[in-house]
């Protein structure tokens, strides 16, 4: 019959077609170019506007277009000069003056002066400011005890603060202090974010929405000039997308690889960067209602929890056992006689026992994700095991992770008894401050949703942040972890190491504690 | 219910797909008593275990639970949603489309368009957008996948309903007094439950689904709980390390859907009474042939039929349609053959060419001679050139006999072309030629219309032209004229008549009517239960008929202008062709019949042209 | 025709309009606010309210509706504030990204599914039927983001045949062999569920239409098996196939969003999702507005298509 002929035939060159596709098609996987980095990304970035991002995803692209006044010292963070050449101090702490370095231009050809410096700040601070309207600037506050920017002369510039405030110089260094272009942000307007003009190693090229943004050497660098012609930084939401790419060749560096895929890249084609950064990963324990009022059950839900087997095991060792609230990356502030609280489940149940809390019924809010919470459903359910395993009864809520802010910031009284949360910041003063204090539960506008008070600890952040001396400082800070740590209003969890993987052909690169990634130095063959 | 039963497990992969959702169902109930290890036991020493390993069946998740009772566990789960959220969006949806459909008008558009709104969105992003409304939670993610699919419930139940709607009975119940909550649920639901129940279970799969990118996205189960999407989610993270992992609940969910769509299927078909009949089938270009005994010599006839078994074969049943029947025709001769529905003259007619619908028609002997060729035998290629061309046919309901979808001037174009090669210009010039002759006014025009703006005249004529078409030596003619009003009807037989004169073809004519036969045919053939009772001059045969049967047939035609003669129906129904009597199958009706009509086969016996099948004639032959 | 288009055409403007309110309403009703959303660990009530007041949002509600209706009606769909430009930009370009993956996939599922079952019907209870239902059954049975997981982990990652995901090669390419080349995967997994629904559709189709009496008649006159089936048989059973491939593009369209998710696609299904998720309400609305505005037209153009087809439909 025709008919059946014809079909067979048909079908016969489909099957031929599906066969020779692959050997017709261009070659599927290209190497890489030499000189061009192509970096994989968590995700597209909100905008090239420092002022204007709140997320470490940008932060990582905009430090290799802009520089600060001041910047972390490699491998630490601790400040030194960048734009300013340097600086001083009023003895009340209030009035800083920068002299700015000569001769650096943005990559649109105007020089950096100190009328530059100020319009950068006054865009940010002052609404009345013509180009205030280019924002919203979510993190302006970093920079809301700065009571005004003047300039002294072309080249220095002088902010004089409301009260003395220890963090101002670190906060300038952080990508939210990063300077822009006047000039592009007056060409621009809104679209600036699009258009990025800063005095980097690197000028930016174009930006393709959810494929890649390029940015390339900027030839009139003041400084050693950028080792890569370029890098692409391409957005992979997906971690398992960026791993299978990474592993097929398709990009040569990516951050944030998830734990468990760590393995694969134990080979010689790969390289493997870890870094302890400044940041703590811990359970906010609600010390106002419930259980966790009376600080046994508090101290005994520390005991009762494995973190080194959630480190070791969920994280596969990309954290360490957090021992307080400060990330030992501040090493200056740091309490290195701190031990963190052993596993010690008897232990945990005796505490119980004592304060008459066996069998505590517990709500705990888990997040699906979220900027620092590494893997927190998988965590959540180990700590929810430990914690039954105890004598607790445990049941969790998992909010996707704007629901969870939303829960979580306004405090848990009512609601729950423990929350996930983790914090990464630039300066020791910034997540005690927020969040620890007595002057920062929720309704007095902070984040300390647990309702933790202790007026020691509330008496040491004070004077720590008005101390402009850092070993003094870094005496009360010190001192602060350790009564906070008795306290244990937080169930202390892990320190995050941030990790990348890339090629045996990247060379030169290094992660920084600031979670910043600095390209300049970075080659490729 | 045996006999559901029965035509599921008839359909092998409805079968196997039972029997897998049967173990899944199995294994599921006995989740709780099976000695499985604690699914929300963790051992984080213990993370990714392959299959095998350490005691896990299944291997271990990304926090050293088993895979196997998470995986049952899961199951579980997900069909409790999947059925939960399949049977909600069905309640929700079926009363919208009950309620749309049943009040109509004002009602029925608002909510209508109300549908469109929603069926507008892309549905993940509704039940996206409603689960962050509600927060995550299976439940939650629940009432999103419901809610999503509410809006194809009402769609599909109203559209049923609205019909309904209309019907009789609902008319009946209205004048009868009853209010519409009880009209509703007394006469309408009840009428579209079965709807509801098979479109619900179908569904089912897709709901499973449908969750499970829910939960795969993270908004369905809350930990450690776990439904099967969000098992492939939460091990998605390790896809690349540890694919065992992801592979697990994502076979399981393959095999679930799959075997609910297959039984889905199944059940489907079961419950349609036309798989029954075996008319689920589509028919293929030629009947099949399979022939036993030996092919009758050719004859000199222009066509001729010789000793022709046409079979129905329909699971073990087998209907002998035509059962050894003998017809012949020159060039210019009108044959009638005459009986009543289920006579086999219909079978016999289409048998000629091989168009009896096959599967379920088989031809099982005899031979059908074209100019001495045997079409019983003849390739697809040799019947296709045949067909249309030398032997063309008139069907019965010109409505349904026409392509809805193309202009009759197309059709009749095609009719030509399949057969002849004709520049295009041509062929529409012949279109309308042969419209005007059959008698199609404004035949330029009309050659561009569709059937269904013609009437039922109109288009049998448009019938009569196709079959013209090629100038073919014989038309077949089957019931040509009984969907048609008498005025009509007279007026196509006497085109019939004189296109027989005009061309010289031979007709042979299918009718259940003596009257017709009169008016058009030389001689005539009278069928009974698949074989030939009567045959003889047409004349002849009206004026004496010689079997009881025909004789009987002719009683029923009210003569003109012969006043009202008694119309004495035939008492009785026809014999059913698969369990035939021996001897005469008239017998049972036959107030003539004794013992020994029943005992033997009866011949066909009589001086020609003249011959009648019966032991006790009206008429000696 | 033209009439009847432009009838059409009017009576979608009030499920339009229903649209922009529903998904006003449930932008609305999510909670958590961009604010948050922004600020994130630094959302202190202070920095929100100041950031709400920035962006708009402390109007009231029926406020905000109009403003973003009137605006909308100028062709103004606001700003995003969680990609910082013009919504209509982002939706213009993440739709033209969906465009070629679900339209891929759609022709892709039309063409094949259509294909199959016409086959399957046609060879009934034959050997390529029942390779066809099982490969059909299979397609339908899997869910697309598993299936393109698993792709990825077959071709892309151990074959090393295909790139494991992106619409183009990041360094070269961007011309049309690299964009198939980084389509073939995606709209595959994406085509899968819609070609086993539209065969399995068409088939049984094919199946009531090659038992009309039409078909019988095309047989008598000696059309050419091939052109019955072809020809007056799928063109009879496209009346039935065409609104359920109308039905199909809908779920291609969402379907997408698992997709675009494993494979990275640029497309406004990830884009809305992730919209949803930053609570950035003009995104979210303005896409979904203009998603479900494409869909209606589109359903436009089904009817007017399924009415060219059949003349039997009164327009």
């Amino acid at each position: 019959m025709p008919f059946l002929n014809w079909t067979r035939r048909g079908l016969l060159m489909a099957a031929t077609a599906a066969l020779t596709l692959p050997v017709l098609a261009p070659g599927a996987q290209a190497q890489t170019p030499p000189g061009v980095l192509i970096v994989g990304q968590i995700a597209e970035p909100k905008s090239l506007d420092p002022a204007a991002d709140t997320a470490v995803n940008d932060f990582r692209i905009l430090v290799n277009l802009y520089e600060g006044l001041t910047r972390y010292k490699s491998g630490t963070l601790e400040v030194e000069p960048a734009l300013a050449e340097s600086w001083t101090i009023s003895d009340d702490g209030t009035e800083y003056t920068f002299k700015l370095r000569p001769g650096v231009t943005f990559h649109d050809g105007t020089p950096l002066n100190a009328e530059a410096v100020k319009f950068n700040f006054d865009r940010m601070l002052d609404e009345a400011h013509p180009y205030h309207d280019t924002g919203p600037f979510p993190l302006a506050f970093f920079f809301g005890s700065v009571d005004k920017t003047e300039v002294v002369d072309d080249m220095t510039v002088k902010f004089t603060l409301s009260a003395p405030y220890a963090p101002f110089l670190s906060n300038l260094a952080y990508p939210t202090g990063l300077i822009v272009s006047p000039e592009a942000v007056k060409k621009d307007g809104k679209d600036f974010g699009r258009a990025p003009v800063g005095t980097g190693p690197f000028k930016f090229v174009e930006w393709k929405s959810n494929e890649r943004v390029v940015i390339d050497k900027y030839e009139d660098y003041w400084g050693d000039k950028a080792g890569l012609q370029a890098v692409v930084f391409r957005p992979i939401t997906d971690a398992n997308t960026r791993v299978a790419e990474m592993l097929a060749g398709g990009i040569d560096m990516m951050v944030e690889v998830p734990p468990t895929s760590i393995g694969e890249f134990r080979t010689d084609a790969y390289q493997i960067f870890e870094e302890a950064g400044p940041h703590v990963w811990f359970l906010i324990l609600n010390a106002k209602d419930g259980p966790f009022a009376d600080k046994k059950v508090r101290q005994a839900a520390n005991y009762a929890i494995n973190k080194s087997a959630i480190v070791n095991d969920v994280l596969e060792g990309t954290a360490t056992v957090a021992a307080g609230p400060t990330p030992p990356a501040f090493g200056w502030a740091y309490n290195d006689s701190l031990e963190p609280y052993p596993y010690d489940p008897e232990k945990a149940r005796a505490l119980l026992k004592e304060a008459g809390a066996e069998g505590a019924k517990l709500t705990f809010f888990v997040t699906e994700g979220g900027s620092g919470m590494l893997d927190p459903i998988p965590m959540g359910t180990a700590i929810q095991a430990d914690l039954e395993a105890v004598g607790f009864d445990v049941e969790i809520q998992t909010y996707e992770w704007n629901t969870f802010l939303g829960e979580v910031n306004p405090g848990l009284s009512g609601k729950a008894d423990m929350a996930e949360m983790a914090w990464m910041t630039n300066d020791p003063d910034t997540l005690p401050y927020l969040a620890l204090r007595t002057e920062a539960w929720p309704d007095k506008g902070g984040f300390n949703s647990g309702y933790y008070s202790n007026p020691e600890v509330d008496k040491l952040l004070d004077a720590a942040r008005t101390e402009t001396d850092q070993a003094k400082r870094a005496k009360l800070y010190q001192q602060m972890q350790t009564i906070v740590q008795d306290d244990a209003p937080w169930v202390f969890v892990a320190n995050w190491k941030q990790n990348a993987v890339a090629t045996d052909r990247v060379e030169n690169f290094e992660l920084q504690p600031s979670f910043l990634l600095e390209l300049k130095d970075v080659t490729k063959n | 219910m045996t006999r559901f039963l029965k035509l599921l497990f008839r359909n092998r992969l409805a079968g196997i797909g039972a029997v897998v959702m049967g173990l899944i169902l199995a294994l599921v109930i006995l989740t709780p008593v099976l000695p499985l290890q604690d699914p929300y036991a963790t051992d984080l020493g213990a993370r990714f275990k392959g299959a095998l390993q350490d005691g896990h069946i299944l291997g271990t998740d990304h926090l050293g639970r088993d895979q196997l009772s998470r995986l049952l566990w899961g199951t579980q789960l997900s069909l409790l949603v999947g059925l939960a959220s399949a049977f909600a969006a069905a309640l929700i949806g079926s009363t919208i489309g009950v309620i749309a459909g049943y009040f109509g008008g004002r009602t029925d558009n608002l909510i209508m368009r109300a549908v469109d709104m929603v069926m507008a969105f892309p549905y993940i992003l509704l039940a996206l957008a409603i689960v962050a409304a509600l927060g995550p939670g299976l439940l939650n993610a629940l009432i999103a996948v419901a809610a999503v699919n509410v809006p194809f419930f009402a769609r599909n139940i109203r559209g049923i309903v609205v019909t309904l709607a209309g019907r009789e009975f609902v008319d009946a119940a209205r004048l009868a007094g009853m209010g519409h909550t009880r009209i509703i649920l007394t006469e309408i639901v009840p009428n579209v439950l079965p709807v509801i129940v098979i479109a619900m279970s179908t569904t089912i799969g897709w709901m499973i689904l449908e969750t499970a990118g829910l939960s795969f996205l993270g908004l369905g189960s809350q930990p450690p709980q776990a439904d099967l999407g969000s098992m492939l989610g939460e091990a998605r993270a390790a896809l690349i390390t540890h694919p065992f992992t992801s592979v697990v609940p994502g076979v399981m969910i393959f095999l679930i859907v799959m075997s609910i769509n297959l039984l889905g299927d199944g059940v489907r078909d079961a419950l349609d009474p036309r798989l029954k009949s075996g008319a689920l089938s589509r028919p293929l270009p030629v009947t099949t042939v399979g022939r036993e005994g030996p092919i009758p010599a050719a004859t000199d006839d222009l066509l001729a039929v010789q000793d022709l078994h046409t079979q129905f074969h329909a699971g073990s049943r087998i209907f002998r349609a035509v059962g050894g029947v003998d017809l012949a025709v020159r060039p210019g001769e009108c044959l009638g053959i005459i009986g009543e529905s289920g006579s086999g003259k219909s079978v016999t007619a289409l048998s000629i060419t091989r168009l009896v619908a096959s599967p379920p028609g088989v031809i099982t002997g005899g031979a059908v001679r074209f100019r001495e060729a045997d079409m019983i035998g003849a390739s697809y290629e040799e019947l296709r050139q045949i067909r249309g061309d030398k032997v063309a046919y008139i069907f019965q309901d010109p409505l349904s006999t026409l392509h809805p979808l193309y202009r009759i001037g197309d059709q009749l174009a095609e009719a030509i072309r399949v057969h002849h090669k004709v520049p295009k210009d041509e062929l529409r010039k012949r279109a309308i030629t042969l419209l005007k002759d059959v008698r199609i006014p404004n035949a330029e025009s009309r050659v561009d219309n569709y059937p269904h703006e013609m009437s039922g005249g109109m288009r049998q004529r448009v019938g009569i032209a196709m079959a013209l078409a090629n100038e073919p030596d014989v038309i077949i003619a089957d019931e040509p004229t009984t969907a048609l009003d008498v005025t009509v009807q007279a007026q196509i037989l006497a085109l019939l008549n004189d296109l027989r004169r005009e061309k010289g073809l031979a007709i042979v004519f299918i009718t259940h009517d003596f009257g017709v036969v009169a008016q058009l045919c030389d001689r005539v053939a009278v069928m009974y239960a698949g074989r030939i009772v009567e045959t003889g001059p047409t004349q002849a045969i009206l004026d004496a008929p010689a079997h009881p049967y025909a004789k009987r047939l002719i009683a029923c035609v009210p003569e003109l202008g012969h006043g009202r003669r008694e119309l004495a129906a035939i008492p009785g129904l026809p014999p059913a062709v698969d369990d035939l009597p021996p001897g005469c199958a008239f017998a049972p009706r036959c107030d003539k019949a004794s013992a020994s009509c029943c005992e033997g086969d009866v011949p066909l016996i009589g001086t020609p042209p003249r011959a009648v099948r019966c032991l006790y004639p009206e008429e000696n032959v | 025709m033209g009439s009847y288009i432009l009838k059409r055409l009017v009576s979608a403007l009030p499920v339009l309009l229903g649209i922009t309110v529903i998904v006003f309403l449930i932008m609305s009703l999510i909670p958590g606010d961009p604010a948050t959303a922004i600020l994130g660990s630094y959302a202190t009530p202070d920095n929100v309210e100041k950031l709400n007041r920035d962006l708009g949002l402390d109007k009231p509600m029926v406020t905000r509706y109009f403003i973003w209706l009137g605006n909308m009606l100028t062709g103004d769909f606001g700003r995003s504030f969680s990609l910082n430009r013009p919504v209509i930009d982002e939706v213009l370009e993440r739709f033209h990204a969906t465009l070629i993956l679900a339209g891929t996939s759609f022709v892709l599922c039309a063409v094949l599914g259509i294909l199959a079952g016409t086959v399957s019907a046609a060879r009934q209870y034959g050997a390529a039927d029942k390779a066809i239902t099982f490969v059909v059954l299979i397609g339908i049975s899997i869910p697309s983001f598993f299936l393109g997981m698993m792709m990825i982990l077959l071709f892309a990652v151990d074959l090393r045949w295909l790139p494991v995901s992106g619409m183009y090669a990041i360094y070269g390419g961007g011309d049309l062999p690299d964009l198939i080349w980084h389509l073939i995967m995606p709209a595959t997994a994406l085509a899968a569920v819609a070609t086993g629904v539209v065969a399995r559709l068409s088939r049984a189709a094919m199946l009531e239409v090659l038992r009309q009496d039409y078909i019988r008649t095309a047989r008598a006159k000696g059309v050419p098996e091939r052109r019955v089936i072809m020809g007056h048989a799928l063109r009879a059973a496209m009346v039935s196939i065409i609104p359920v491939l109308g039905l199909q593009a809908g779920f291609v369209l969402s379907g997408a969003v698992y997709i675009e998710i494993v494979f990275q696609w640029p497309g406004i299904g990830r884009m809305l999702v992730d919209a949803i998720l930053k609570r950035d309400l003009l995104l979210v609305q303005g896409g979904v507005v203009f998603v479900a505005a494409c869909y209606v037209l589109f359903n436009i153009a089904v009817d007017v298509a399924q009415s060219l087809l059949d003349p039997r439909i009164k327009t």
